[in-house]
């Protein structure tokens, strides 16, 4: 009996680790290559029509797209990848990069890169650092986001409340908030939030208002977190203080509303990058865009990008990075900004009409400009676990139920300690 | 003991056959499962390198994690809350619905819903009743003059799982007693009210003694149940980063396995979790000799 245990445990352990070793010999007639994605059923169409441009273009190459929702896309990837089948080309989000490259599942891109000179030449640098490692870039973006201020213009119509300007302070936009905020049928609750965020994730609003606030997220090594250190504090303060004020319904309360309570029609204003430009629209909301507020430090906004990476065990690496340069070159680039959900890397595509003249009367200038003052999404290794510690970790003291400056200093020994885990 | 008639010669082949996809099911799915877990909590791996061996490395970190003796410590406090609640709710139903009164059927229809109801569904709908803004548990409240409670907060987000994972429990319970009532003869009664005895006095004579096989049945399945909990728990507490505020073992597991990648660690906590019901299954085969009543 002990020893079948064995053997069973054996043969297991066999049949999850290996599988897939066979390396192929030189490339010679037509390849299929694969690319996964999450992302809605409506963008497989155009990634559709970038594939087939970039057939007719490479015809020897042909690209089987595959698109998943966010939760199913990780849990498919580390299935294939698992069962040593992995695709050729996958998405990534920047900050789970580390995550991914340091346990050795890509590819180093940088023997590619050096031989087309040039090729990064005209990619915003903000969205290439997230992908760049001690030796070379391991994954290039694809698009970016920078987050902005949204606001419901028939909401400050009607309070008689002046549209936010490039000049607005967080002050400012908690002011406005209060007036925003209003209880329309007298019965003790409120029916219009002035503001609302996510604010688990630190993309959407506490990154921004930490670095405004002079603050810093993580020391440069990755190895202290640091948002609980001068600046930092004021800019929690000030979060707390939206809940505190009413302004902004708790983390817990929130839900009730929908999941986006611009998009319900239930807030004036929110912080959020171009992804949710699509669905604004189609919910025909009257809004427009400003800048982050400002404070006592500057400006500050978040860069954060999607991009691809090549798996390590890619059977057709040459195949899949002529697939990647295709897609970031003008015509990809061009095709991928009628997507509307982010703003292209390349700066001439960014910068012209392809992008700037897309359907609504939006101010799509204002995601661009933001890019003078913003700082790349923090990315290292335990990003997810260290996203969770800190930032569900605070929930408590948004719903009312914890001090906010004890709970921090928990967090931060708590984050500190994954941090040192992921060394 | 044989009971009725044993399989014969070509019988014997298509009993075998029949049996098949189920004991090859057992083999590959439960036990092959059972077994590698044992294997990969004795390595690290992270799905994607070759597993390292670490021995008991992972078992020792299981005592110094803190988020899983958190969530280790939430899973008894849950079993030890939901278990109780189970059992006792769910025997009281029964022995209501096992009256001759008008439209039981339909009640015992209603209280067995939730058993064949996706938890999925369910909870959404729960969501809404525990809402603080828009709940009606909450209006209901307020119409009566009290505060509005928070149910899904942090300090109340124990108790609001623990109820609605009770209430998704009791229809199969309440099926369990049921059965174990019908079985219980009607002179005993009879004997005990020509006797004297008033309906509580009957209960707790009659009644309770003789269905403690129904009893240890449904408290091993709830205990069973409480340590994997897991559906209702992930559906009203998760965060928007993953984390719960009722994080339980079940849910440690999850997230350290495939969101993590410590495939070693998970399974260290799945083998704990199992050793754990393993043990409490053995107190109950020891409570069964000693007071369980078989007729």
């Amino acid at each position: 009996m002990k020893k079948l245990m064995f053997v069973l445990v054996v043969a297991s352990l066999l049949l999850a680790a290996c599988g897939g070793g066979a390396k192929p010999a030189a490339e010679e007639g037509p390849v299929e290559i694969t690319f996964t994605m999450w992302g809605a059923p409506e963008e497989l169409a155009v990634w559709q029509a970038v594939v087939d441009d970039f057939h007719k273009a490479n015809p020897n190459i042909s690209v089987k797209v595959d698109v998943s929702d966010w939760d199913s896309y990780w849990t498919k990837l580390n299935t294939l990848i698992a069962g040593g089948t992995p695709p050729d080309v996958f998405a990534m989000d920047a900050p789970l990069f580390l995550d991914w490259q340091s346990r050795g599942a890509l590819l180093n891109l940088q023997p590619y890169i050096d031989a087309n000179p040039g090729f990064l030449d005209g990619i915003y640098p903000q969205t290439l650092t997230a992908y760049k490692t001690a030796d070379g870039y391991y994954g290039l973006p694809r698009d970016f986001q920078t987050i902005v201020l949204f606001y419901n213009k028939d909401m400050f119509d009607a309070a008689g409340v002046d549209y936010p300007t490039a000049d607005w302070t967080y002050d400012d936009m908690l002011a406005a908030a209060k007036k925003l905020t209003l209880d329309t049928n007298n019965d003790g609750k409120v029916e219009q939030y002035g503001f609302w965020s996510d604010t688990w994730d630190m993309e959407l609003l506490w990154s921004e208002a930490i670095w405004a606030y002079g603050g810093e997220i993580i020391s440069p090594d990755h190895s202290k977190t640091l948002i609980g250190e001068g600046g930092a504090r004021d800019a929690w303060a000030y979060i707390d203080s939206l809940y505190k004020e009413g302004v902004m319904p708790t983390p817990t309360t929130s839900g009730e509303f929908g999941l986006d309570l611009f998009q319900s029609g239930m807030a004036a204003m929110t912080t959020i990058g171009h992804w949710a430009v699509p669905g604004y629209v189609q919910s025909g909301i009257n809004f427009d865009v400003a800048p982050m507020p400002k404070g006592p430090a500057g400006q500050a906004t978040s860069v954060n990008s999607a991009g691809f990476v090549i798996s390590k065990d890619s059977k057709h690496a040459d195949a899949a990075f002529e697939f990647i340069k295709f897609a970031l070159g003008e015509a990809g680039q061009t095709k991928l900004a009628q997507l509307g959900f982010a703003i292209p890397v390349l700066k001439s595509v960014a910068e012209s009409d392809a992008y700037l003249k897309q359907p609504g009367e939006l101010n799509q200038k204002v995601f661009l400009d933001s890019v003078a003052f913003a700082r790349t999404k923090p990315v290292f290794k335990g990003y997810e676990e260290w996203a969770g510690v800190v930032g569900d970790g605070l929930i408590p003291v948004f719903d009312g139920e914890a001090e906010l400056n004890a709970t921090l200093d928990e967090l931060i020994v708590a984050a500190d300690e994954v941090l040192a885990a992921n060394k | 003991m044989d009971y009725g008639l044993k399989p014969l010669g070509r019988e014997k082949l298509w009993l075998w056959l029949m049996l098949a996809p189920t004991i090859i099911g057992l083999l590959f799915g439960t036990i092959g499962s059972l077994l590698a877990t044992l294997g990969l909590s004795l390595f690290n791996w992270d799905l994607i390198n070759p597993p390292k061996w670490a021995g008991a490395e992972n078992y020792v970190q299981l005592f110094q994690n803190k988020d899983y003796i958190e969530a280790f410590a939430n899973t008894l406090k849950f079993s030890a809350l939901y278990v109780p609640g189970v059992v006792i709710i769910s025997l009281l139903l029964a022995v209501l619905l096992n009256r001759k009164i008008r439209g039981v059927g339909f009640f015992r229809t209603v209280y067995f819903l939730p058993t064949v109801t996706s938890a999925v569904a369910t909870a959404l709908v729960w969501n809404m009743i525990y809402g603080k803004e828009t709940g009606i548990l909450n209006f209901a409240l307020e119409t009566l003059g009290f505060a509005p409670v928070c149910w899904l907060c942090s300090d109340n987000a124990m108790m609001s799982v623990v109820i609605v994972n009770i209430w998704g429990a009791i229809g199969e319970g309440m099926i369990i007693f049921l059965a174990g009532l019908t079985a219980i003869p009607r002179d005993y009664y009879e004997a005990a009210s020509l006797d004297g005895a008033n309906d509580v006095q009957q209960f707790f004579r009659v009644t309770l003694p003789l269905v403690t096989p129904s009893i240890f049945f449904q408290t091993l399945i709830a205990a069973i149940n409480a340590f994997q909990a897991y559906d209702y728990i992930y559906m009203l507490t998760r965060r928007g980063q993953g984390d719960s505020s009722v994080p339980v073992a079940v849910y440690s597991i999850y997230r350290n396995a495939f969101h993590f990648f410590r495939m070693g660690d998970a399974s260290a906590q799945a083998i704990q979790l199992a050793l754990l019901v393993a043990v409490f299954m053995a107190i109950m085969f020891w409570w069964e000799r000693r007071y369980v009543v078989y007729e």
